[in-house]
């Protein structure tokens, strides 16, 4: 391959660019082909092209390529003056022949002219030689050099017949005269030939180098302007793929989802900087919404324990009434009935302990655990847990959970949050007495389940609205709400993968609805056959 | 003749336990756990107190107070009240309760509000050993 490159180059450029295309195809066929594997392979990029480094290389290509142009431009003009001083060379060649061929018309019309056409072409002879180098390409220069010495001879051989005045007749004299004469005149016309042929010569030299000269630098041109969109277009395509990929990544950050920014290439650059500092901040923001969902949660504690600690005083009082008793008659007593006392006082020291823990579970600060789970329990625990609440607060919830539904792939505790947010939520706007309803069911869209939230409150107004999912937002007097709920519990569900809306008239009640995705796992695909009807009533 | 006393709690250890308690100061002593049945009893028959605890799930405390007080002024209603509830106790006192107790109590701090409660009533209770 070599070889041929050596004899036609514009071959070898032309190979080395399908090489080029080839490989970038390539490329991007295996990042398709191997999506996940590439998630999991090390960030590390084998080798660092940076934009900074693809820009000064493109302008240095192109620099060198102008250069180039330019010093052909150089060359091909050297060369077109060479031409030119040939072309003036050949004009003083075909000046001085015909003056010396009229100064011999002179010398044979007059008789006097000899001389200076004898100088002329000796003066000739000498710029001739003197310019050896150039003419030996463009004429029979031996040829010419002959020529020129014959008609001097002949000019000098008439010079000489002239001289002799003696020694000769006069018959003879004008014989060879005349032959001299024909001699002169055949060289002469011989030498004319020879100007003329070299005037061409010269000019025709001169018009295929401008030819020439147009030619290449077109080309050359044309070449530059492709090369330098073909660069440009490598670099724009680059800069806009990777702002693609980071409005892309930015998108789905909005929604909640944190992933880390996974570029499609194989080197390092700018971007791969700019990824990792995002990496960086995304890393921070999740480790901050962490940590602003446990104060959220640890928030809804707070309200609930008020709940939880009227709950308690129930076992408490029993495990005090028994205790005291216990204490009192225990001589009285028989075995039995102490026996029946003392289990009274375990019972109830467990009654406590569950509701605690109950409440304990949901407060620690757990890892996240992705599981399949079926919607309809979560919300089973999550009224449970707000038990207390609701009897406090004098509603009626109403629990409908359709059968058969799929499971969802979630964190058991980060969606009793949300739940007990919305619920809690409802709540404050239930007057006693009042109702509300828990629907969970299919969503209208394909492959999501629902859970629908519904109040009779008061409703949201519609300066409000934007701003119910703001953290910090609240409309609860101060000390009351924190303002995080729905901006955490919309963090915890963009997480799922799923999404909060809200439909709400003044007066007439709110309604929350939370979609979620159904798993996809093979596995996992059995579906929660229960369905449940429950009423809690006050 | 002993003084009648109705006992209403939705938890019936609280019951099972109070009642030998109560008796022991000399009263006869009937226990519910359903304010219902209790209140059905209260129609029928005259109790001279009435102990109910204010937070039940059917019936509220303080229906069973106005049931009370609609019958008979004379019965002196004693209510039992949950933690931090002083908003129903004085809802309870507005609408003519004698006394309140917070759970938890122990059995002494129910009898010593059951003795006050005789002695306005005329009756002279003692701690029978």
């Amino acid at each position: 391959m070599m070889k041929d490159c050596i004899d036609k180059r514009y071959k070898c450029v032309l190979q080395w660019l399908k090489k080029l295309i080839d490989k970038q195809i390539d490329q991007r066929e295996e990042t398709k082909g191997a999506g996940i594997e590439a998630v999991e392979k090390t960030p590390k990029k084998p080798y660092r092209f940076t934009i900074k480094a693809h820009i000064y290389v493109g302008f240095v290509v192109t620099f060198i390529l102008a250069l180039g142009i330019g010093a052909s431009m150089l060359l091909t003009m050297v060369k077109m003056e060479k031409g030119l001083q040939l072309s003036e060379f050949a004009n003083n060649f075909y000046a001085s022949v015909s003056q010396a061929r009229s100064f011999e018309k002179d010398y044979f019309l007059y008789g006097s002219g000899i001389k200076e056409s004898k100088q002329v072409i000796k003066k000739l002879e000498k710029q001739v030689i003197t310019h050896y180098g150039e003419l030996k390409k463009h004429i029979d220069y031996e040829n010419s050099i002959g020529l020129l010495e014959k008609y001097v001879k002949l000019l000098e051989n008439m010079e000489e017949l002239d001289r002799v005045k003696n020694g000769f007749d006069q018959l003879d004299k004008a014989q060879r005269k005349e032959r001299l004469q024909k001699e002169l005149k055949q060289c002469g016309s011989m030498l004319i030939n020879s100007a003329e042929k070299l005037l061409s010569k010269g000019s025709d030299a001169t018009e295929r180098l401008i030819i020439h000269f147009r030619t290449v630098h077109l080309y050359a041109l044309v070449f530059l302007i492709f090369f330098m969109l073909f660069i440009s277009h490598l670099l724009g395509k680059r800069v806009l793929r990777a702002i693609n990929l980071f409005s892309k990544y930015s998108t789905l950050m909005a929604n909640g989802q944190y992933t880390t920014i996974m570029s499609d290439h194989n080197y390092n650059d700018e971007f791969s900087d700019l990824s990792m500092a995002i990496d960086y901040l995304i890393k921070e923001l999740d480790r901050q919404q962490q940590i602003l969902a446990q104060s959220q949660k640890l928030r809804a504690v707070g309200t609930l324990t008020s709940g939880i600690a009227h709950e308690l005083n129930n076992p408490i009082n029993n495990i005090t009434l028994t205790a005291h008793m216990l204490l009192e008659d225990y001589s009285d007593l028989s075995d039995e009935e102490r026996i029946d006392m003392v289990r009274d006082l375990t019972d109830e020291a467990g009654r406590a302990r569950n509701i605690v823990r109950n409440l304990l579970d949901f407060a620690r600060e757990s890892e996240t655990i992705m599981e399949p789970i079926c919607i309809g329990g979560v919300l089973r625990d999550t009224l449970k847990l707000t038990g207390n609440q609701i009897k406090l607060a004098g509603v009626n919830v109403d629990l409908k959970i359709a059968p058969n539904l799929p499971r969802i792939h979630g964190d058991r505790h980060q969606l009793e949050q949300v739940f007990l947010n919305l619920l809690l939520n409802a709540l404050d706007v239930t007057r006693k007495g009042g109702h509300l309803k828990i629907h969970v069911g299919p969503s209208e869209e394909p492959n999501f389940v629902s859970v629908k939230v519904i109040d009779y409150g008061t409703g949201i107004p519609d300066h409000i609205l934007h701003h119910i999912f703001d953290p910090f937002f609240t409309t609860k007097s101060k000390g009351k709400g924190t303002g995080l709920g729905l901006s955490v519990s919309q963090g915890i569900i963009a997480k799922h993968g799923g999404q909060i809306t809200v439909d709400t008239k003044v007066n007439r009640g709110t309604t929350f609805t939370v979609k979620l995705p159904i798993t996809t796992i093979p596995a996992d695909l059995a579906k929660c056959s229960e369905g449940v009807n429950l009423s809690i009533a006050t | 003749m002993n003084l009648k006393i109705l006992l209403l709690d939705d938890e019936p250890i609280v019951g099972k336990r109070l009642k030998p308690a109560i008796i022991k100061l000399g009263c006869d002593v009937e226990v519910f756990d359903n304010p219902a049945k209790a209140l059905k009893r209260i129609d029928e028959e005259a109790f001279d107190i009435v102990v109910t605890d204010i937070r039940m799930d059917e019936i509220d405390g303080l229906e069973v107070l106005e049931h009370v007080m609609n019958k008979s002024v004379r019965t002196k209603v004693i209510m039992i009240t949950g933690y931090a509830m002083m908003e129903l106790a004085r809802q309870a006192m507005e609408k003519g309760a004698f006394d309140f107790i917070a759970k938890p109590f122990k059995p002494d701090d129910l009898r010593n509000v059951i003795i006050k409660a005789a002695e306005t009533l005329g009756v002279r209770l003692k701690e029978q050993g």
